[in-house]
């Protein structure tokens, strides 16, 4: 199987990623109501964060998902910065491991609820 | 054609267990009569000390009836012959162990022995009795890797040694080294707190309602999710099924007990599925929110045994059953609970179906694939009909989504209940379940009790 993760795309990210030749690789899903990009992960990058996460899970897709909020956002940061979907994202984002866990440990207590009735 | 109806079956074992006393005064009486007082607590986890079980919701579902035969906490021999055979004393089809245990230190304070009756209290309340009819040690190690089987003894559909990353083998792993047999007796009901209250319907009660409802045949949608379009799907096409008219009844029963991190509060769960009636997706008239008491052990084809006797008993005709049902991990076959119900797992002690062997159930299984969006026919299709390709979902992808802070589209998420997923998300402070959350819910509990 193969695995992936991927990187939601709202307008501030979109804006971001302007410049970084990744534009073309945006997919759309539900009738192009939700943009994103797909970062690839080897085997043993995915056995990596499944150790490293306790939330962290495969689902049938293949896509690893319930990660903490911070690796999703260093995950974004790291495809910018490499301007690249392949798997040196992930090798980046768990270069910082120590501070997205410190991060986690803050919002496994607490996420701020979006702002609707 | 009235030979083309399929009844509603009798609860599994041919009676309901029932082993509640309502009125006060008798309960005062067999009160008084304990030889020792015990306070239930949780079981907590064998490493880091949280909460992962409390026995309370295994004496509620026995006593109350969803585990119909089973009377109480079991015997040696009925354990063993649990975890060999799948079966109980009594002959009757039953997936995992179920016992009260406690300390050696609390058993040598209590200074119980056969024959006394125990008075259980939860939160300092009296709660029920237990009669112990036997008491014995276990291995909670051994129990736990017993219960659900390995790759060497079971090597059909276990695909992976079980270990401490398995929420059910850690509730096993985690109980207390002595066990008390015997019979449980709720002498004082807990009320359930809202929003719970509405959705409890014991067996007799579910019963009563499908009659009330005209329901003949009744279809389950076993879940521990807050529901996506694509449940919303399966329900829908489900109740397709049927004998000679679709089902008129959709029974959602949601599994209220201990969670994983990262599942979603027990109250969005049971008030988003409520939303999909409220809100006119699935209209009222045909659809019901249930909950049942247990902490999951996710023994996928094991779970779902014990999810068709539980649905058995409250009347359910038939029960979906999904890829990965009920599971965690890679631990089972992603089809196993599919080879269970269509051709039996002998080394479970199932040579045929469970609904084909003797003292089995008749609670019919529909298997079910998945529903996922095509963008070709622009709405949600089933996999097995649609020759597109599809965007799969999943649920794991909507959580991502929801912590992110991404309203999911209304295609794939219904507006409504996302709207439940924020208002408990604002109670909590988290749109799931964290550590802080299921330390509290285990203290405060779904229900409280009044004084006897």
């Amino acid at each position: 199987m193969a695995y992936f993760m991927v990187v939601l795309l709202d307008d501030n990210r979109m804006g971001k990623l302007r410049g970084t030749g990744l534009e073309e690789h945006i997919k759309y899903m539900f009738g192009g109501e939700l943009r994103l990009l797909e970062v690839e992960v080897t085997e043993e990058l995915k056995d990596k964060i499944l150790a490293e996460f306790e939330t962290a899970r495969v689902d049938s897709r293949g896509a690893i998902t319930d990660v903490p909020v911070a690796f999703m956002r260093e995950l974004f940061n790291q495809v910018v910065e490499k301007k690249s979907l392949g798997p040196e994202v992930v090798e980046g984002v768990l270069a910082k491991i120590n501070e997205i866990k410190e991060m986690a440990a803050k919002e496994s207590e607490y996420l701020p609820p979006p702002d609707i009735e | 054609m009235s030979g083309l109806l399929i009844e509603r079956p009798l609860p599994h074992g041919g009676r309901l267990v029932e082993r509640v006393i309502e009125d006060k005064r008798v309960a005062r009486k067999i009160w008084k009569s304990c030889n020792a007082v015990y306070e239930i607590k949780p079981t907590l986890h064998y490493e880091t000390g949280v909460p992962v079980r409390n026995v309370y919701r295994e004496i509620m579902s026995i006593c109350y009836g969803f585990f119909s035969p089973v009377e109480g906490s079991m015997k040696q021999a009925e354990v063993e012959r649990v975890l060999k055979e799948r079966r109980l004393l009594n002959e009757w089809i039953f997936p995992y162990p179920l016992v009260f245990d406690i300390s050696k230190d609390d058993l040598n304070k209590l200074g119980v022995e056969v024959g006394d009756r125990l008075g259980l209290t939860l939160k300092g309340k009296p709660f029920a009795i237990l009669d112990i009819e036997e008491i014995y040690e276990i291995d909670p190690e051994e129990l736990a890797y017993k219960t659900f089987g390995d790759p060497e003894t079971n090597p059909e559909v276990v695909q992976q040694k079980f270990d401490k990353k398995h929420p059910g083998w850690v509730i096993y792993r985690s109980h207390q080294p002595y066990v008390l047999a015997g019979k449980y007796t709720i002498i004082n009901p807990p009320k359930f707190k809202p929003p719970f209250d509405r959705f409890w319907f014991p067996p007799r009660k579910s019963r009563e309602e499908f009659e009330k409802r005209g329901w003949r045949t009744v279809i389950n949608h076993q879940t521990r999710n807050v529901p996506h379009v694509g449940h919303e799907f399966l329900m829908k096409c489900a109740a397709f099924t049927g004998d000679v008219e679709p089902c008129p009844g959709i029974l959602v029963n949601a599994v209220i007990g201990v969670k994983r991190r990262g599942d979603y509060p027990d109250e969005a769960i049971v008030e988003a599925h409520e939303a999909v009636n409220k809100y006119g997706y699935i209209k009222p008239e045909r659809h019901l929110v249930s909950i049942v008491l247990w902490d999951m052990r996710y023994g996928n084809p094991l779970e779902s045994l014990l999810h068709g006797i539980i649905r058995q008993n409250m009347g359910c005709t038939h029960h979906m059953f999904g890829r990965d049902h009920a599971a965690v991990g890679e631990y089972y076959d992603k089809f196993a609970t599919q080879i269970l119900w269509t051709k039996g797992i002998p080394s479970f002690g199932f040579p045929a179906p469970p609904t084909d062997v003797p003292y089995g159930l008749k609670i019919r299984p529909q298997n079910m694939r998945e529903f996922s969006y095509c963008p070709t026919c622009k709405e949600m299709a089933y996999s097995e009909t649609c020759g597109h390709k599809r965007e799969k979902l999943s649920g794991s992808f909507l959580r991502g989504m929801v912590a992110e802070g991404v309203q999911p589209p209304s295609i794939i998420m219904r507006p409504e209940v996302y709207r439940v997923v924020v208002k408990w998300w604002k109670q909590f402070g988290y749109p799931f379940c964290n550590e802080k959350y299921v330390i509290n819910k285990e203290k405060e509990l779904e229900v409280d009790l009044e004084d006897l």
